[in-house]
């Protein structure tokens, strides 16, 4: 059994692209915990789309065995943490279980605001910060400044930062040096009785739901009968074991020991995260601090494009929801799309992560809607509603008052771009609350509609400052807007799926645009399509998709009818993915035509 | 076997590659091999034979490439080759496709001696302009001079190929095309829009080709010159005169069997298990001259296909198709398609009434009709 004082358990803060996974990558291979064979770039991102996007999304965990120089062994559990500002909730689980953290800068950019909050989060929660200044090696590399920004701006001692180069491994073994000196060790106690916080679930094919565990005290042994407090249900400990990052089966964890645990728990909502297991021994143990329930701040419908493959969406739904707290569902039916789910997610990156995996690891074609936030609704009759889909508003004569949630709005930026930022927000109905100059930085603070925050804030202020600008945000409040209810109408019929919340004075601009860019994507069919934007009765906005004059091919060689058998399974296949609204065919693409307006 | 079959030729070689062809053709670098491909076709043929077992040829297509570069005295061999391995119906159509160029001219007579019946001219335009746009070598004057020839010589029928739809062409030169041919006073027309097909020079650099609003106005214009000429449209891009109707492809259109012999050339043809098969032969001239298996390719057309290979030949037909000719071709029930008849009927696409035949819109937009049935063939 490993001894409490041997045992570091941390975390990485750090910001996308400033090396997070590098700098784990070479922790596993100075601790030989991967052969180099086995040594694939960037072996903690393991999803595909993680790999694909450079981010890390779910959090994970390595367990590394360190010879110090000091000549002891040290255990040391890496728990990853996502570096984008959709996932901070994910960051607060992976948080609880450790004792520290590494806040990694980029030498060449300098600290962001995600990673200002998050570090704070860190600080608040009482780990040990060691600040870790990454890519020294790069020409513009510049380290005095790195470490006054992370004095002014988040009032942690630099003077001790650690330089390194994880590309090049240059003071990479420092850093595990400094952990094992500053992070201290787990308490707890292995003769008390079992609680083991619950940092991660997920659904295994072959496996069932596996769950990363950190014992916060006690012992966790194969054969254990255990029960996780939410659900009161007793299972037993079939198998469990430590990631280096391939999984190793173990006898038994101990206090302090960060791993992951098989009990036979079938039903997704079994283990659920943030939850404690307790040994059916001694079911009055005490849970420990959960995780605040994660609220979703963007919704929209997702439909099969296939009807018949509603089923297998709905658990497929259900498995991505195990390990992903943040995602929340219910059904949703649609005249234009049929039966779909109304799905909630943290913010558009969340949302088309979980599109891709849904279609990538359930092979199944899905139509999204256009997103939106939750509005409140004060009706005449005095009755409060919220609703996050627009076609369910109530009738615009039943509506008192229509009130949009609001996000408070951090802003971290080089001073040049302070006055492009401004207009920005100003535009976009913000509203200033504070600016301070913190070093080389300026940290702006906005009130701004949450729908704004959520359509593309981040990219823009990502155009807007070079890359340089960050942000993070949080819900503020609820607030009374003159907002309408803009229809989409496609050959006079109204189609529910296309429907939009838009503040007033942005209507007419928004019903032209979106009618435009409608336009663009639908393709033109055997009859003229007539696109309207329409505000109750009144159409605000109208385009024609004139009609093709024939679809037919002049020449038909009767010997060979291959090619043209190819071609007309081609355009099958392209039909298969639209959906047939009256006559009208229409492609995936303009569901979401009304996030592109702007571009 | 009640299922009357065809033969088509093919003779793989052209003088040029048009950039608009997407066919099995070939620049021809020498002298063409005529004694070497017949001997291959010969052997083709036979291999093939016990496949037909004793059945009738009812038409013969010679095409291309550019067949009207072998010589009348080879053509007239290899006819009768033909009519030593098969029975030839009395009165079997024989095409030959011609081009109207420096080679064939002074010849085409003696091709109607060599046994050709029926000709077709690949004339495309009368405008030399316009042919050098689309890529063709020949010349206005000599697509005129082979026309004449051609009608003065001993042919049953003479049919014009000729395109629409070209590069740079405008309106009138379009419909000036039309009236020429049509005041030739051929027996048939094949009128058809230029299509840019993958792996041709166009389509990789496309041309700039008439805007819709031109092909429309091109299309309905040429439908009345045609008509009022006596022209009666049987196929999308097929008029002929009284009795003229081009029976090789009619066969085609009707779903009928054909064996293919020449390099790439496609058969079909159902056996006496009621199988339905398709093959395809080598289509390398280079490699097919030397081998000893012609064959390329061959797969059973699947019941599910089936119907729906027969759809896209047989509505391509103005008259389209009787349901007794579809159960005898594709030995299915036509009950199978009520549901896409009735789906497609409202839509507009089908004509009413017994016969299974597309609307005037449907002809317009056969691929969507087709499109709909492969989604859901029920």
């Amino acid at each position: 059994m490993t001894p409490l004082d041997k045992i570091r358990n941390f975390s990485i803060i750090a910001h996308i692209d400033h090396g997070k996974s590098t700098l784990a990558d070479r922790f596993i291979q100075i601790c030989n915990a991967l052969s180099e064979r086995e040594m694939l770039d960037q072996v903690l991102d393991s999803m595909d789309i993680e790999r694909e996007r450079g981010i890390t999304i779910k959090a994970q965990s390595v367990a590394l065995s360190y010879r110090s120089e000091n000549g002891e062994i040290y255990h040391l559990n890496l728990i990853d943490t996502p570096g984008h500002v959709d996932f901070s909730y994910e960051v607060s689980r992976s948080l609880a279980a450790c004792e520290g953290a590494l806040l990694v800068v980029d030498a060449a950019q300098g600290i962001e605001a995600q990673t200002v909050a998050n570090c704070l989060a860190a600080m608040e929660q009482g780990l040990e910060v060691i600040p870790v200044i990454n890519k020294v090696d790069l020409q513009q590399a510049d380290p005095k400044a790195v470490k006054l920004d992370i004095e002014e701006v988040i009032g942690l001692d630099a003077a001790s930062a650690i330089e390194v180069s994880a590309k090049t491994g240059f003071g990479v073994q420092r850093v595990l040096e400094q952990l094992i000196d500053r992070v201290q060790p787990p308490t707890g106690s292995n003769s008390s009785a079992l609680r083991a916080l619950i940092i991660d679930s997920w659904f295994d094919r072959y496996l069932g739901v596996v769950s990363l565990v950190r014992v916060m005290d006690g012992m966790l042994k194969v054969g254990d009968p255990v029960i996780p407090v939410s659900t009161g249900e007793t299972h037993r400990v079939d198998l469990l074991g430590i990631c280096t990052p391939e999984r190793k089966p173990k006898e038994y964890l101990g206090t302090g020991e960060v791993g992951f645990v098989v009990a036979g728990v079938k039903n997704i909502n079994g283990a659920p995260v943030g939850d404690t297991l307790i040994h059916a021994q001694h079911p009055n143990t005490l849970a420990l601090a959960g995780f605040e329930k994660i609220k979703p701040q963007v919704y929209a419908g997702l439909f099969p494009t296939d009807s018949d493959s509603f089923k297998s969406f709905r658990e497929a739904l259900g498995k991505l929801a195990l390990n992903d707290p943040a995602l929340v569902f219910e059904p949703e039916t649609s005249t234009a799309l049929g039966f779909g789910f109304r799905c909630g997610f943290l913010g558009l990156l969340h949302m088309e992560i979980v599109q891709q995996r849904l279609e990538r690891e359930y092979a199944l074609e899905l139509i999204t809607t256009s997103p939106t936030v939750v509005y409140q609704v004060l009706k005449r009759n005095g009755e409060l509603v919220k609703e996050s889909n627009p076609a369910l508003l109530p009738p615009p004569e039943q509506i008192q008052e229509m009130r949009e949630p609001m996000a408070l709005v951090t802003i971290l930026t080089p001073k040049e771009y302070v006055g492009g930022i401004m207009t920005f927000c100003l535009d976009r109905r913000g509203e200033q609350r504070s600016m301070d100059y913190l070093g080389s930085q300026v940290s702006m603070v906005f009130v701004l509609p949450m729908a704004e925050v959520i359509s593309e804030l981040f990219s823009r202020l990502k155009g807007i400052s070079h890359g340089y600008a960050s942000m993070d945000y949080h819900f503020l409040c609820f607030q009374q807007a003159p907002l309408v209810r803009l229809n989409i109408l496609i050959n006079g019929e109204k189609v529910d799926a296309l429907a939009l919340v838009v503040h007033k004075d942005q209507a007419q601009s928004r019903g032209r645009a979106l009618v435009e860019r409608m336009q663009e994507v639908i393709p033109r069919q055997m009859f003229d399509v007539a696109i309207q934007a329409a505000i109750g009765n009144h159409v605000i906005a109208r385009t024609t998709v004139k009609a093709l004059r024939k679809n037919v091919t002049a020449k038909c060689y009767g010997g060979d009818i291959t090619r043209k058998k190819k071609l007309l399974a081609k355009q099958a296949a392209g039909k298969k993915r639209m959906k047939q609204l009256g006559r009208v065919s229409i492609p995936q693409d303009a569901f979401l035509a009304v996030l592109r307006i702007d571009d | 076997m009640s299922i009357p079959l065809s033969l088509y030729v093919h003779i793989p070689w052209c003088l040029h590659k048009c950039a608009y062809c997407d066919f099995n053709s070939h620049k021809l670098t020498g002298p063409l091999p005529e004694a070497q491909l017949l001997a291959a076709l010969e052997r083709d043929l036979i291999a093939d034979l016990p496949l037909v077992e004793e059945r009738e040829l009812c038409s013969i297509f010679i095409g291309g490439g550019t067949p009207s570069l072998l010589a009348p005295e080879a053509i007239e061999r290899l006819l009768k080759l033909l009519g030593r391995h098969c029975r030839l119906a009395r009165d079997i159509e024989i095409t030959l496709e011609a081009n109207p160029g420096t080679l064939e001219k002074g010849r085409l007579a003696d091709f109607a001696h060599a046994g050709i019946r029926r000709l077709s001219l690949g004339v495309q335009s009368f405008f030399t302009q316009t042919l050098k746009r689309l890529d063709r070598i020949h010349t206005g004057p000599q697509a005129e001079a082979a026309v004449e020839e051609a009608l003065s010589a001993d042919f049953e029928s003479v049919n014009l190929d000729l395109m629409h739809g070209l590069p740079g062409q405008t309106f009138e030169g379009a419909t000036a095309d039309l009236e020429r041919s049509v005041g030739f006073s051929p027996n048939h027309i094949s009128w058809y829009q230029l299509t840019i097909e993958p792996n041709t020079l166009f389509y990789r650099y496309p041309p700039e080709l008439p805007s819709d609003s031109t092909l429309a106005a091109i299309e309905q214009a040429g439908a009345k010159i045609l008509a009022s000429a006596g022209f009666v449209r049987y196929e999308i891009s097929a008029y002929a005169q009284a009795n003229h109707h081009s029976r090789h492809n009619l066969h085609y259109w009707e779903f009928g069997d054909y064996l293919g012999i020449g390099p790439g050339a496609h058969s079909k043809f159902t056996l006496a298990n009621a199988k339905i098969l398709r093959r395809q032969k080598l289509r390398q001239p280079e490699s097919y001259l030397k081998a000893k298996n012609y064959l390329a390719k061959e797969a059973e057309i699947s019941e599910q296909l089936l119907s729906f290979e027969y759809l896209m030949n047989a509505l391509r037909l103005v008259e389209g198709t009787e349901d007794a000719l579809y159960e005898e071709r594709t030995g299915m029930p036509i009950g199978q398609l009520a549901n896409w008849r009735c789906r497609n009927l409202k839509r507009g696409l089908l004509e009413p009434g017994s016969q299974l035949r597309a609307s005037e819109l449907g002809l317009r937009f056969l691929d969507d009709l087709l499109v709909d049935f492969s989604l859901k063939p029920q």
